[in-house]
């Protein structure tokens, strides 16, 4: 959340940023469990819409429910290929942007007209670097789990 | 003996869970739609606890760019420094020519018996962060209500209007920029006075609504904020780029570029408090001058 708040930010790419929470999310929804997984996206959905001019609390929402739908189809999808984990989370954020427009649309009184053209400048090709940058962060989050899990493992052992 | 079956949570304890989650994420929309009040103890504690994160990682950045730009990016240095001295010197020129016509302004306001001045007190803040998400324009400041930052007030910048503050803890806040959708700002244009609202289009970028079609309004035209609302008369909002005048309807419709870029803001100036100042009219300067003058005499 920090990176994507500050340092995306200050890049040149700031329009484009990938969504790193998203990708994290989607992850989860691949490798954790549903208890444990739903509540993390939850609390993360939770921080996304208070570091937001959102005052509705839409990700709060739409972040479990991406983790969810992520845990019902990963026995059906194969994801460890570079396009496969592209196209799914291209197809998760399109999926999540029209969604937050959805729910806008319901909760906001202003009218929605100025954020359609959204959809094309920034929904798009944010979509698009997300998931070009997924298999890259998927690799990262695997790593990081497998030696936190050897590291457990070998505290579990030296302390029986 | 009968066998009890087992409640619908306990048989299906993942979907009981799935649905509670999205309750309660539910529930939490409705909560803040309904009472839209801002930030609850809870939004204000966890800000607490996630913001220095974001400070720190803001500094960080600062410095590595910093630098970049100072020591390793130094080019076309001298010629900028030409450039940027010239430019200083006819500022200098214009701020004389400013000094000048705010003097006789004065001057003309006093005449006209216009009794009362605008005085203005700001609090200075950092810019730590940027919106988490592409659909929101907002900024993330390190001053809370600790340092008097209240919710609604105004956020400056020397080159213009910034936004307005939507959530505050005790140490930070968070601002909605006029860019963002949900934005609107009362505003006039500055050389015809035509009123309209200036609202959040895109990313550097606002529209000017319900702007009257018979208004004379130009590209190029200087648009300011109007008194109302939270802002104090006369800042800058932006320039208009695009005019649109249909050939029916009330209104036109006018595009206008923000003073301000907000997407490089780095300091910004939090108004705290907006109060007017009565001047002494002038007949009762008069009156003091001669009663002071007729009370000397006496003495002699």
């Amino acid at each position: 959340m920090t990176l994507q708040t500050t340092l995306l930010a200050s890049l040149p790419i700031r329009r484009f940023r990938p969504d790193l929470v998203l990708i994290f999310m989607l992850y989860l929804g691949f490798s954790f469990s549903n208890v444990s997984g739903g509540l993390l996206a939850f609390f993360l959905g939770f921080l996304m819409d208070l570091f937001s001019g959102n005052t509705f609390g839409l990700y709060t929402f739409t972040r479990p429910l991406i983790f969810f739908m992520a845990q019902l189809v990963r026995n059906r999808f194969y994801w460890q290929g570079f396009s496969s984990q592209f196209l799914f989370v291209f197809a998760f954020s399109l999926l999540e942007g029209f969604l937050i427009l959805l729910l806008l649309s319901g909760v906001s009184s202003t009218p929605l007209h100025n954020l359609y053209p959204s959809i094309w400048t920034h929904l798009l090709p944010q979509s698009l670097f997300t998931g070009l940058i997924t298999p890259i962060l998927f690799e990262l989050f695997q790593k990081g789990s497998v030696s936190l899990t050897e590291n457990h493992r070998r505290s579990v052992q030296a302390g029986g | 003996m009968r066998i009890r079956a087992l409640p619908p949570f306990r048989r299906h304890p993942v979907s009981f869970f799935i649905v509670i989650v999205l309750l309660s994420g539910l529930i939490l929309i409705s909560l803040r739609v309904k009472e839209r009040q801002g930030v609850t103890y809870f939004d204000a504690l966890l800000l607490e606890v996630c913001s220095p994160f974001q400070k720190a990682a803001t500094h960080i950045l600062e410095a590595v760019q910093g630098v970049f730009q100072k020591y390793v990016f130094l080019i076309h240095t001298q010629e900028e420094n030409e450039m940027l001295k010239r430019r200083i010197a006819e500022l200098q020129g214009e701020n004389h020519q400013t000094k000048e016509m705010t003097i006789a302004n004065e001057r003309f306001r006093r005449l006209l018996q216009f009794r009362d001045t605008l005085v203005t007190r700001t609090l200075a803040a950092e810019v730590i962060g940027q919106d988490a998400s592409s659909w929101f324009k907002s900024v993330s400041l390190n001053k809370g209500e600790r340092d008097g930052v209240q919710r609604g007030m105004a956020v400056i910048a020397p080159e213009g209007v910034v936004g307005q503050v939507l959530k505050t803890s005790s140490s930070y806040s968070t601002v909605l920029l006029i860019t963002d959708y949900n934005s609107a700002i009362d505003a006039i244009v500055q050389r015809t006075r035509a009123k309209a609202i200036v609202e959040g289009k895109e990313e550097n970028r606002c529209q000017l609504k319900y702007l009257r079609r018979t208004e004379d309004v130009a590209v190029g035209d200087v648009v300011v904020t109007s008194g109302l609302g939270n802002f104090p008369k006369g800042l800058l909002v932006g320039e208009i780029q695009e005019v649109e005048k249909k050939g029916y309807g009330v209104f036109q419709y006018a595009e206008l570029v923000p003073g301000v870029d907000l997407t490089r803001l780095e300091e910004v100036l939090i108004i705290t408090e907006s109060s007017t100042v009565s001047l002494p009219p002038q007949e009762e300067k008069v009156e003091k001058t001669k009663k002071a003058s007729g009370g000397g005499r006496k003495k002699k």
